[in-house]
């Protein structure tokens, strides 16, 4: 987006803000995204956000396993600590590391350069040198740090609980206007999700099976009425008052979605092959959502949704580990990198691995000590990338010396993040198509950083 | 109190108030039980609350959908005759229908390795939701159990007897006092095992090993006092413009260790007990006690307390001295009363209101902090629960259900209620009681929906964190099925759960009366006149032979239309 035309959206959004946000929202984009449509891309890009709800423990999850350095990490968490030899090797430039043995499919997307690790990243205001400037000054850091249901919305929209516009969103505030069906700019496979809202963008939350239709709301009789549809139709939308029309405004969408797209995925159907999950993975929640997302995508060329950019959220939770870790991690981690190299291979089955770019995230990292069998709330963590446009088989960011009272170690081995959330979306953004000036209007805070492309996508 | 005896004085007190009003209360044969009703609480003989008018059949509504799981054509006939402060009086005394008792034979007749399903406490809870006396204690255990938040969906998933108990000990307490609540919800194996403070050990200083700070963490964030210092109406203190922390984390693991050393209850007091479930059969019902072997004695601070280091480890002293800290904090009337009005009431009560509400919590007018019951007449008879407010609360989906069930009578063939998860949302109610995603419960307080309208107003609506393009249309859907074949289990080709529409079929041929009846059970206020009017075209339409076998039929037909019209539209799902 140029200069002027960002100012004009800018200045439209205000006003439009003033509107009740849902019902004209195709209306708001597509009027914005005048000038933008001009420059509509030929190519089509979607990112796809899976956040482990709970925390996933990062110190399992990425390991040091040379012999040196795995030492300090086993003695700082007896109980917990994996042994060296069932540490999946991959491949890095800083040290020997290692994969939870649950993640041997991510482990081969790694090997195949379709998967990068970006080490210790979280929420920061501002870089933070060390545990020792943490500590000693008044650095800014995020709000309600520890805290879940904090975290997941700083993760997601920068702010604590009753945030309103997520990064996600914001993103799709910039690049709806290059689809031609707005509504489906945003999609949640996984509920309601900040990361996908904004003032301007409501994400559409659909159910794994597909978009769901109003029964009997177009029969020609309704429990024996002939004007009982009719009034079904109306009356689902029907109220003036402030909740009233919130919900009405869903039922709006949930209308229009349901036109548009049930016959578009009828064309990519679960048993096409290219989409069919395995026996395996059939009944896994995450393999589900993803289904459904690998659907949407195989379909976004379809006349009646014709999408461009696309954002994508998916999740996984249960991953609050303060007792059980070991087994329950283990359980989850598998799912996660099950259902992430199945959905790798349907990008590769419809053609579209190189466009579509797959990441992690979650609520914060946790302690290296253990309390028993568990781990309790830490910061920084350690994410995945995974798809055909990453640089992949590398770490990103800087791996952490894995031990306590390390300069990376705010206490019992809470990492202190040493690459920012704002950083991995601006990546994120950037290949998207957001236009490096337009990077704040995404992410207020990235002027406080350095390096807003990590450099883990090809452009 | 002296240490290691707060439940056992407990116990006492409830022996002594037995044996104070014999065969009143059932004797308590097993000292390691919880209490079988609550410990008597000094109240007011006439408390002081707002008098008003015999209520008009909608006000009645009203009141029944904020204080029960719906209104029914005799319970709208009964507190139209008695008023609201006697029916709250009667509700207080009326005895707790219990789960517990419903569960234990069929655990009892378990084969080893094998589980209870899940369904078994869903029967009990739609059972007690349509059917049970006790309408008020059972709608604010609901509400208990959507602010403290264990779940099924979990680590609890085959705990179906603990939760029948979990959900009784809510119940047991609705109607009194917070701090034995909170003492109880604490030491509940369910809640131990939910947020994981269940057999957690002291620090070990040779193997690095801390406390589990769960519980600490949780039990100040959702539970007690919350995130920041608040005015007794509910809004933020300020320093600087800011709002001010009310712990951080040094407070958490100093807090953390008065949760160590708490394992299953019974009168085992070995290491094995502490251990393993298995020593103790009914660990997943009897209160966690203290094992001093496995409590930190190094010194605890938090919140401004400071215990000292012990030489003997005090497990129930030290978890005393901290729920009394907590159970004391300013917030606790303002934090938890704004919560139960947004359960009951309306999502956005004026600070005013949540004023009243902590005044009520901080003392009940005979000087006792924390008496549920005073709390409970402060929300439900405050003159803004009394009148409509503007924005009001969405019904969240469990609760559409029940109002669909009492307001027709619904009764279930089994006579079990024998409705599974409704868990789905795009076939369901997206929703099913006690199968909260985390313990931030199925919806936040401080939901905000995006877009404009609420947000920049200061405003939060929580149950439409489960409202999505999906779930209107599932709901839609489900109530359709379940308002024309009933709900739950289909035995004979029938479903369970079915409503008897007779009553209202009556007024069939006067779509006018009919839906003036439909609206009177399900929502206390009427649509709008443009909705009447398509609703009653529609009811019209729907043709009503005089007589003959279709006649009755057709009756019911247009009771049923009725319902789904009503029950589709926002201005049924928004509750004011």
């Amino acid at each position: 987006m140029s200069q002027a035309s960002r100012r004009e959206f800018l200045r439209r959004a205000g006003a439009f803000g003033l509107l009740r946000a849902a019902a004209p929202l195709g209306l708001q984009l597509a009027g914005i995204g005048a000038a933008a449509a001009a420059t509509r891309p030929a190519d089509y890009r979607a990112i796809v956000c899976l956040f482990m709800y709970g925390a996933n423990d990062a110190h399992n999850t990425v390991v040091p396993r040379g012999e040196a350095q795995w030492r300090p990490y086993a003695d700082a968490r007896p109980g917990l600590a994996l042994p060296r030899e069932t540490l999946l090797p991959i491949a890095s430039t800083d040290a020997e590391l290692g994969l939870h043995p649950a993640l041997a499919p991510l482990q081969t997307l790694y090997a195949q350069q379709r998967a990068a690790v970006l080490a210790n990243v979280g929420p920061l205001m501002v870089p933070i040198r060390d545990a020792t400037e943490f500590r000693a000054t008044n650095v800014p850091r995020p709000p309600k740090l520890f805290s879940h249901n904090d975290q997941q919305a700083i993760w997601q929209a920068f702010s604590p609980e009753g945030a309103r516009a997520g990064w996600g969103g914001r993103i799709a505030d910039l690049l709806a206007a290059h689809n031609d069906a707005p509504l489906f700019t945003a999609i949640s496979a996984a509920g309601n999700a900040v990361f996908l809202a904004s003032e301007h963008t409501q994400p559409y939350q659909i159910g794994t099976g597909g978009a769901i239709g109003f029964n009997r709301s177009n029969a020609s009789s309704l429990f024996g009425s002939p004007q009982g549809a009719a009034a079904l139709r109306a009356q689902i939308a029907a109220g003036g008052g402030l909740m009233e029309g919130a919900y009405g405004d869903v039922v709006g969408r949930s209308v229009e979605a349901h036109a548009r797209l049930s016959a578009a995925l009828a064309k990519l159907p679960e048993s096409d092959p290219r989409v069919t999950l395995p026996p395996g993975l059939e009944k896994d929640g995450l393999a589900r959502q993803l289904r459904i997302v690998a659907r949407l995508i195989g379909v976004h060329d379809d006349a009646a949704i014709a999408q461009r950019r696309q954002v994508f959220f998916v999740s996984l939770g249960n991953f609050d580990t303060h007792d059980g870790q070991l087994a329950r991690q283990a359980g989850l981690l598998g799912s996660v990198a099950a259902s992430v190299a199945w959905f790798q291979g349907a990008m590769d089955a419809l053609g579209l691995s190189n466009q579509v770019t797959l990441f992690t995230a979650s609520d914060f990292g946790r302690t290296l000590l253990s309390n028993g069998d568990g781990t309790d709330h830490g910061w920084g963590g350690h994410h995945f990338i995974a798809g055909g446009a990453v640089r992949g088989g590398r770490v990103y960011g800087r791996f952490p010396e894995v031990a306590l009272n390390t300069a990376t170690d705010i206490g019992n081995g809470r990492l202190l993040p040493t690459t920012s959330v704002d950083e991995y979306a601006a990546t994120l953004a950037r290949w998207m198509g957001v236009a490096p000036a337009d990077l704040p209007l995404v992410l207020p805070n990235i002027g406080h950083f350095a390096q807003p492309d990590l450099g883990f996508l090809r452009a | 109190m002296a240490p290691a005896g707060r439940l056992l004085s407990l116990l006492a007190a409830v022996l002594l108030a037995a044996c104070a009003t014999p065969g009143d209360a059932p004797p308590v044969s097993d000292p390691w039980a919880y209490p079988a009703r609550a410990a008597e609480i000094r109240r007011p003989r006439s408390p002081e609350q707002p008098r008003y008018a015999r209520p008009t059949p909608a006000e009645a509504s009203r009141f029944l959908q904020q204080a029960t799981f719906g209104a029914t054509p005799q319970t709208l006939v009964a507190l139209e005759k008695s008023g609201y402060a006697r029916w709250l009086d009667a509700q207080f005394r009326t005895p707790q229908t219990l789960f517990l008792p419903a569960i234990e034979p069929a655990h009892a007749a378990l084969e080893t390795g094998k589980n209870l399903r899940q369904d078994l406490f869903f029967a009990e809870f739609w059972k007690a939701s349509a059917t049970a006396p006790d309408q008020l204690r059972q709608r604010v255990a609901f509400a208990l159990s959507e602010i403290f938040v264990v779940s099924f969906d979990g680590s609890l998933s085959a705990r179906v007897r603990g939760m029948a108990s979990y959900w009784d000990m809510l119940g047991r307490n609705a109607f009194g006092d917070f701090r034995t609540f909170l003492e109880e919800v604490t030491r509940h194996p369910m809640m131990g095992t939910y947020l994981s403070h269940l057999k957690n050990r002291k620090e070990d200083p040779k193997s690095g090993r801390v406390p589990d700070e769960n519980y600490a963490r949780e039990i100040l964030q959702l539970f007690t006092i919350g995130l920041h210092e608040l005015n007794a109406d509910g809004s933020a203190k300020l320093r600087d413009g800011q709002p001010i922390e009310t712990y951080d984390l040094d407070d958490i693991t100093g807090l953390a260790k008065v949760f160590t050393g708490f394992s299953y209850g019974g009168p085992g007091t070995t290491d094995a007990h502490f251990n393993r479930q298995s020593e103790e059969p009914r660990w997943d019902i009897l209160p966690m006690k203290g094992y001093p072997k496995f409590h930190a004695t190094s010194e605890k601070r938090f919140l401004g307390v400071v215990i000292a280091p012990q030489k003997t480890a005090d497990p129930e002293g030290d978890l005393g001295i901290a729920l009394d800290r907590l159970f004391r904090h300013p917030n606790v009337g303002p934090f938890f009363g704004r919560q139960l009005i947004q359960r009951l009431v309306t999502s956005n009560p004026s600070p005013a209101y949540v004023a009243r509400v902590a005044r009520a919590f901080d003392d009940n007018g005979a000087g006792v902090r924390g008496d549920m019951q005073a709390v409970l007449r402060a929300v439900l008879l405050d003159p803004e629960a009394r009148t409509a407010t503007p924005a009001g609360k969405l019904r969240e989906p469990v609760l559409r259900l029940s109002q669909w069930m009492r307001a027709f009578g619904a009764r279930s063939q089994s006579g079990e209620f024998l409705i599974a998860s409704t868990d789905n949302p795009g076939n369901s109610l997206g929703q099913s009681p006690m199968r909260s995603p985390s313990v931030f419960n199925f919806f936040r307080p401080g939901f905000t929906p995006s877009g404009v309208a609420f947000g920049p107003r200061g405003l939060v609506a929580p149950e439409l964190q489960l409202v999505s393009e999906t779930s209107v249309a599932g709901y839609a859907n489900f109530m359709q099925t379940t308002i024309e074949a009933g709900v739950g289990r289909a035995e004979g080709g029938q479903r369970d759960v079915q409503a008897d529409y007779a009553p209202a079929a009556a007024l069939a041929d006067r779509p006018e009366a009919l839906l003036d009846q439909v609206e009177l059970l399900l929502m206390s206020q009427r649509l709008t006149p443009d909705a009447r009017t398509r609703v009653l075209d529609a009811i019209r339409a729907l043709p009503l032979p005089a007589s003959g076998p279709g006649a009755e039929r057709a009756r019911r037909e247009r009771v049923k239309l009725a319902t789904l019209l009503v029950m589709v539209s926002p201005e049924y799902l928004v509750q004011k």
